[in-house]
């Protein structure tokens, strides 16, 4: 911190009777636990993570106990729920407060704390420890986490975004899905069927709510379009397939009448609309009260393609602990602990992929299902974008692509526009 | 006889510098200390993944004319401000008129027009967010009626349009009760000698109710337009600043530069910025007062 | 006389007609808190269910610590309310009555802590409470808003209030060999209840609507206070749970408004009467 806050907060403590040394004790006496093995209960770990479900939360508390009871230098390790909205606002600012956790969940904020060396690299540890089997993990799952060759964050939830069908809604209108080959066309149609016999809603594509741009990466793939380059520094949303695919996507809500339109709140899980898009994870949601099917996502133009939404857990380079740290995370990712994890999130590990192995702990969907909708797809899956600087990029794009959403855009304008915002902080 | 050191005139000033004192402390350290670490922090680069703070002089401030994004934001806070103000004092004193007498239900009305004040921002925008929707409760009424209501959240200027009526509808209240106060605080006499010498309605406030509220006048504009340029939960809630930049005011570009992209520099040099702008409006109907406030003591 | 009648119809009518963006948006947020989710954004919308249904009431209980926001912000408003009390009313009365010094740049010193806006603040705020180890506590919370901005404007009001009152009280106390505190504490205080009812209306209203400053300083729930809270139900990928935010909304809203009502008498007259003449 530079001397200037601190002066400020000497006045503040000064003004408020405290000491401002008293207050930081909770950061000392732990500098030297990478020489000496730490007393008994000294070191406490924190782990912040999104999901607030008690039950995933009990499990990763019984794992940390486990650890504990094998290690009895570690006094405590905490779980802190943080919002999933504010998830990257909330541990940015922990950060640069110099409050920062142990281990951390990580979305797309992955590549800027990578870029900046906030991260413990851990391919050496991993590979190091007895039974965990590194060369058990998928390609596929560890590149978004990866700085090369090291990997920087387990990639512990890698969950494959599938088509969710509201079967009643279909019956209702009269319509049957295709049995081979659904494509994107077919699910336009008959969300336009749909949408004209019942008022419900076509097809919805989850969270993007006409904000979140990022999510249409569940669909461009399927025209053989990307956000950018490989390496991140050329934007190619003017691409002529990017355009298609958004002509498709203008077409299905201001023309054939198949997506809701923007300001339209239309929640498949409370039986809205006929589609949407969700991840495998989002079953829990289907409550029962209509009939459903849940399907690989559907072919476009150019084919066939999957994506997969990931979620990695890493060690913050600057923990007190990052010694005991880095071995819970090893610990807490082994093979035993891994099959468990793999309740909630679908895994890393080619040995825990299979239909039968995921079924045993989702009773809302079949072996089957699971089998053709995840196990099938991760291993050639793409991710959704993702890139240094998310929010930025997010921010500015969207405030481009909004001229999107109105029914006489121009949809090779607009796109231009995009790549006219994102372009300089791609190549920044 | 020496005369004691401690007269009335020294304990009096000892008792008021002391009473101003936690007062005083508090508007050092809670606002001028972190302004002056904010001119500091505009004149740094700090990336906070590393804890790297780097000394770049003017570049925070030479970045102020290269940002494109800028003169969209200005222009949105500009017309959100004005807006509130205009309606805010408009309506506030109209409302404060209209229920400055006596009927049956007058406190009635009263309270319905002020209750929005007691709902908390939050959960105000959260309701009218669903209102506006193009399938949600103001297009269902509309549609009663026979009008075919718009995508109001969706297209730059309604979105604009909305998030001032819904501010204003919110904080109206206070300013209703303050002019309430003032009108309350004019003379009868000085209607009846205008009545007696024939002066209409319109006259009569022009002439004599509007100079004898102005010094309220002056005080309500001042808090409308501080509160118009710090409204941040209703941005971030109801649009979070779109379509476009349409409702992006320079509050909100602030939160995103400085929390949400993580650049602090920038984020205080835009602040900065903004307190210029407060500072000089504030200078400005300072100045002014002496030209349309009444009387001033 | 008939017009005279005919006017007041046309302002009732009028009134009646503006008050109603006034009064739906609660009457609506109150009557969905209790609809099945799937009705809330039923086409055409309803106001009123046929199938009423509290679990969203339930929900919110159990997917935060709703209670626990609950006193969060209950006791944070009552301790900022309390301390701006105290702190304005002696700063307000030293300004208007007490001569001495320099009075008067200080007293524009002062003024400018209304001027600066929180957001220019709010960055090295939050370094200094970092410093001080008090960030994720609610010592931020309690600290500005009681000594800062919300207070210099009650400063302020109590400046204007004081300066208006005649001065022969105090004289009078005074030859009764009274102090300053005493005359203060005796006389002006008791004097001044417009006024600091007034003042605590806006304080506690100020203090129960902070939003950024929760946002930047709060990082666990059990510390959240509830305008914060509204806006965290939303699922593990967030998406929002419209009826249990209704519902926790509906509680944050109605029992103000009870209390409003109620007092709604003091709350007015106690602004209106407050002197505030500029």
């Amino acid at each position: 911190m530079t001397t200037a806050t601190r002066l400020g907060a000497a006045m503040l403590a000064a003004a408020i009777g405290l000491t401002a040394a008293g207050c930081s004790a909770d950061s000392t006496g732990s500098d030297d636990t990478s020489s000496t093995p730490a007393a008994a209960g000294s070191v406490d770990l924190r782990m912040t993570v999104w999901t607030s479900n008690e039950d995933q939360l009990a499990l990763f508390d019984s794992i940390a106990e486990s650890y504990r009871a094998e290690h009895p230098e570690i006094g405590s390790i905490t779980f802190e729920s943080l919002p999933f909205a504010d998830y990257n606002t909330t541990l940015t600012t922990q950060i640069a407060g110099g409050n920062a956790p142990d281990l951390a969940w990580m979305g797309d904020l992955s590549e800027d704390l990578i870029s900046s060396d906030a991260l413990v690299p851990l391919t050496e540890k991993l590979q190091d420890t007895e039974g965990w089997n590194y060369d058990d993990l998928l390609d596929s799952v560890t590149a978004e986490f990866s700085d090369g060759d090291e990997l920087y964050a387990y990639p512990f939830s890698n969950s494959p975004f599938a088509l969710y069908v509201n079967t009643d809604l279909l019956a209702q209108a009269g319509q049957t899905l295709p049995a081979d080959g659904l494509t994107w066309e077919d699910v336009s149609t008959i969300g336009a069927a749909v949408n004209a016999a019942t008022g419900k809603g076509g097809f919805v594509l989850r969270d993007f709510d006409y904000a979140s741009w990022n999510v249409l990466g569940t669909v461009w793939p399927g025209w053989g379009a990307a956000a950018w380059s490989e390496d991140g520094t050329e934007c190619t949303f003017d691409s002529p397939e990017m355009t298609e695919a958004f002509r498709f996507l203008h077409d299905a809500a201001f023309v054939d009448g198949s997506m809701p339109g923007p300001g339209t709140t239309a929640d498949f899980f409370a039986g809205d609309s006929a589609f949407t898009v969700a991840q495998v994870s989002r079953a829990s949601l289907l409550d029962g009260s209509f009939a459903y099917d849940v399907v690989p996502l559907p072919e476009g133009p150019a084919g066939e393609y999957s994506v997969i939404g990931q979620a990695g857990v890493g060690v913050l380079s600057s923990s007190d602990h990052v010694e005991e740290a880095t071995d819970f995370l090893a610990y807490l990712t082994n093979p035993e602990n891994a099959a468990l994890l793999a309740q909630y999130f679908p895994p890393p590990r080619e040995s825990l992929l299979t239909g039968e192995a995921l079924a045993a702990n989702n009773p809302k969907l079949t072996a089957e299902q699971l089998q053709t909708v995840v196990v099938d797809r991760i291993p050639d899956a793409v991710t959704l974008p993702n890139h240094a600087n998310p929010a930025e990029i997010a921010q500015k794009g969207k405030t481009a692509l909004d001229a999107m959403w109105t029914a006489d855009a121009d949809v090779e304008a607009v796109l231009g526009s995009v790549c006219d915002a994102i372009q300089p902080l791609l190549s920044r | 006889m020496k005369a004691p050191f401690w007269t009335t005139r020294r304990r009096d000033a000892l008792t008021g510098y002391l009473f101003i004192t936690p007062q005083l402390i508090g508007v050092v350290v809670f606002v001028l200390v972190p302004v002056g670490l904010a001119v500091w922090y505009s004149l740094n680069d700090w990336n906070i993944f590393r804890g790297e703070l780097t000394f770049v002089g003017g570049e925070n401030w030479a970045a102020l004319l290269d940002d494109p994004q800028l003169p969209s934001v200005l222009g949105a806070t500009a017309v959100f401000s004005g807006g509130v103000v205009v309606l805010n004092i408009s309506l506030g004193l109209a409302l404060a008129v209209m229920l400055n007498r006596r009927f049956r239900g007058v406190t009635v009305f009263r309270t319905m027009f002020f209750s929005p004040v007691v709902v908390s921002v939050v959960a105000w925008t959260l309701v009218w967010g669903f209102l506006l929707q193009d399938n949600g409760g103001i297009n269902a009424a509309l549609s009663v009626v026979g009008i075919d209501g718009t995508n109001w959240l969706q297209n730059g200027n309604t979105a604009m349009v909305a998030v001032i009526v819904t501010q204003v509808i919110r904080s109206v209240g206070v300013n209703m009760v303050l002019f309430l106060a003032a009108l309350q605080g004019v003379p009868g006499e000085l209607y009846e000698a205008a009545r007696i010498d024939g002066a209409g309605d319109a006259a009569i406030f022009r002439r004599i109710t509007l100079p004898l509220i102005s010094p309220t006048l002056l005080l309500t504009a001042i808090i409308t337009i501080v509160g118009a340029l710090q409204a941040f939960a209703q941005i971030a809630v109801l649009t979070q600043g779109g379509p476009g930049l349409s409702t992006t005011v320079l509050v909100y570009y602030v939160f995103q530069q400085a929390f949400e992209f993580n650049d602090i520099g920038y984020g205080s040099t835009l602040a900065l910025m903004l307190l210029t702008f407060v500072m000089l409006l504030t200078l400005l109907q300072w100045q002014l007062r002496r030209k349309w406030v009444f009387h001033e003591n | 006389m008939r017009t005279d009648l005919a006017r007041r119809i046309v302002l009732v009518v009028a009134l009646t007609v503006l008050a109603i963006p006034f009064v739906i948006p609660t009457v609506w947020m109150i009557a969905s808190s209790v609809k099945p989710l799937a009705e809330i954004f039923q086409s055409p919308p309803t106001l009123f269910t046929s199938s009423p249904t509290f679990e969203a009431y339930a929900e919110a209980f159990r997917f935060q610590p709703f209670a626990r926001q609950y006193v969060n912000s209950v006791y944070i408003a009552v301790v900022v309310t309390v301390i701006t009390l105290v702190v304005s009313s002696m700063a307000g009365y030293a300004f208007a009555r007490i001569r001495f010094p320099g009075s008067n740049a200080l007293f524009l010193v002062v003024l400018v802590g209304l001027l600066v806006p929180s957001e220019v603040t709010i960055v090295p705020l939050f370094q200094m409470f970092t410093e001080a180890g008090m960030v994720n506590t609610h010592w931020p919370l309690i600290l500005v808003t009681a000594l800062a901005a919300p207070c210099v404007l009650a400063t302020f009001i109590m400046r204007q209030f004081f300066i208006a009152l005649p001065g022969e009280l105090e004289e009078a106390a005074r030859l009764d060999g009274l102090g300053r505190p005493a005359i203060w504490a005796r006389i002006a205080l008791p004097l001044a209840k417009p006024a600091l009812s007034a003042v605590t209306i806006l304080t506690f209203l100020a203090s129960w609507n902070l939003y950024l400053e929760p946002t930047v300083y709060l990082t666990s729930p059990e510390l959240f206070t509830l305008p914060q809270a509204l806006t965290r139900f939303t699922d593990a990928y967030g998406g929002e749970m419209w009826n249990t935010q209704l519902a926790a909304a509906t509680m944050t809203v109605v029992p103000v408004l009870i209390v409003f009502v109620i007092a709604q008498r003091q709350f007015v007259e106690g602004l209106a009467h407050a002197g505030l003449k500029g």
